[in-house]
């Protein structure tokens, strides 16, 4: 009896910490980017030839990019840029033109339409 | 006759300054930390987390700043029970300043919410304003001295990435180091450690004690801009600041 309960409470203490583990999710660039996470959201950016995407999964789940909005704060050489990113299809933003110099500090700040929660994350450019 | 004169004032001197230098009236603060992944304002001690809804209306000042610290219009939002903390843009720190009344009190009685001149007789009487700074972003330079903040924290050195290691924080006063200051390490989970008082050049160093968030305080009782109302003013100032965890 005292056995069974042993191995009940090593099996359900195992899967306790196997679920902290896992809690975060997707951690790593889908896209080529570099990532930042906040919490269990990870943002990703990704500067193209065309500008600059900003991608966001949130506890492994992509987040509806028109359901929210993105900016881009980007501070170089003492001065800030703030730029307004367009929701494109799925989780993808974009900031079309816009182009990262290295050593750069790029804010990103994201809002929820519906619920007003704005957070963010910041990269410096290497 | 004289000896007797220069002891009694000696000693009456001693009991001023001491009453002075260590009468703290409150030792909660504000500060911030993040909840559901927002950034917010709290106010307490240790681990309680006390209402600052009803608190927002004596908070004065909320700023936030970039990475070259210029300034980013930054608002409370209350949602449910938590003072939020909403920025144009993503910031790099942020402030607030909330004074906190006028505390009096005779010998080792409560503290009240009287001025001098309502309580002539206080032998304590304090004004008390709490300051909070959080780091939420990388710095690409030393923290500056910032607007409204009479008194602050400001790490010497790098922000380290592991906790344990030794961390050289300068408390400032009107923006210049400041001897005296009491200082622990962590207001949220050891509210109640032996305060470490800033040496001559205003610093203290003390190891990073926390692989998440960082809550230091420094309080510094400094002189009074209004004898009539009050003997000192007792500033508490925090600096929050977190470690990433590992990567998972």
């Amino acid at each position: 009896m005292k056995k069974s309960l042993l191995t009940a409470l090593a099996c359900l203490s195992a899967a306790a910490l196997s679920t902290w583990a896992m809690a975060h999710g997707i951690t790593k660039p889908q896209h080529g980017g570099v990532v930042q996470m906040n919490g269990e959201t990870m943002f990703e950016l990704v500067a193209q030839p065309a500008g600059v995407s900003l991608y966001m999964i949130d506890e492994d789940e992509p987040v509806n990019a028109t359901a929210m909005t993105a900016k881009l704060s980007v501070t170089a050489k003492g001065k800030r840029s703030d730029v307004a990113m367009v929701p494109l299809k799925g989780n993808r933003f974009f900031a079309k033109g816009l182009k990262l110099a290295k050593g750069a500090n790029v804010g990103v700040q994201v809002a929820d339409k519906a619920s007003g929660a704005r957070y963010g994350a910041t990269f410096i450019i290497k | 006759m004289k000896l007797y004169r220069i002891a009694r004032f000696a000693t009456v001197a001693g009991v001023l300054a001491a009453s002075l230098a260590t009468v703290s009236a409150e030792a909660h603060g504000i500060w911030f930390a993040q909840r559901a992944k927002q950034l917010a304002l709290i106010y307490g001690i240790g681990a309680d987390d006390l209402e600052m809804v009803k608190r927002l209306p004596q908070v004065e000042k909320i700023e936030a700043y970039d990475a070259d610290y210029h300034p980013i219009k930054a608002t409370a939002r209350v949602s449910g029970p938590v003072v939020l903390i909403d920025s144009d843009a993503q910031p790099t720190v942020v402030a607030a300043v909330m004074p906190y009344g006028i505390w009096s009190r005779v010998g080792t009685g409560e503290f009240e919410k009287k001025t001098l001149k309502e309580m002539p007789n206080a032998t304590v009487s304090t004004h008390n304003i709490k300051y909070a700074v959080a780091i939420v972003g990388p710095l690409s330079k030393p923290l500056a001295a910032l607007p409204g903040q009479t008194v602050q924290i400001v790490p010497a050195g790098p922000i380290p990435t592991t906790l344990g290691t030794p961390l050289k924080y300068v408390v400032l006063y009107n923006g210049k180091p400041v001897a005296g200051a009491k200082v622990i390490n962590d207001m949220v989970n050891d509210p109640d450690a032996k305060e470490v008082e800033t040496g001559a050049d205003g610093s203290v160093t003390l190891p990073v004690r926390n692989q998440g968030l960082n809550v230091i305080r420094a309080v510094y009782v400094g002189p009074t801009d209004q004898p009539e109302l009050y003997r000192q003013v007792e500033h508490t100032a925090t600096l929050a600041f977190t470690l990433a965890h590992a990567p998972e």
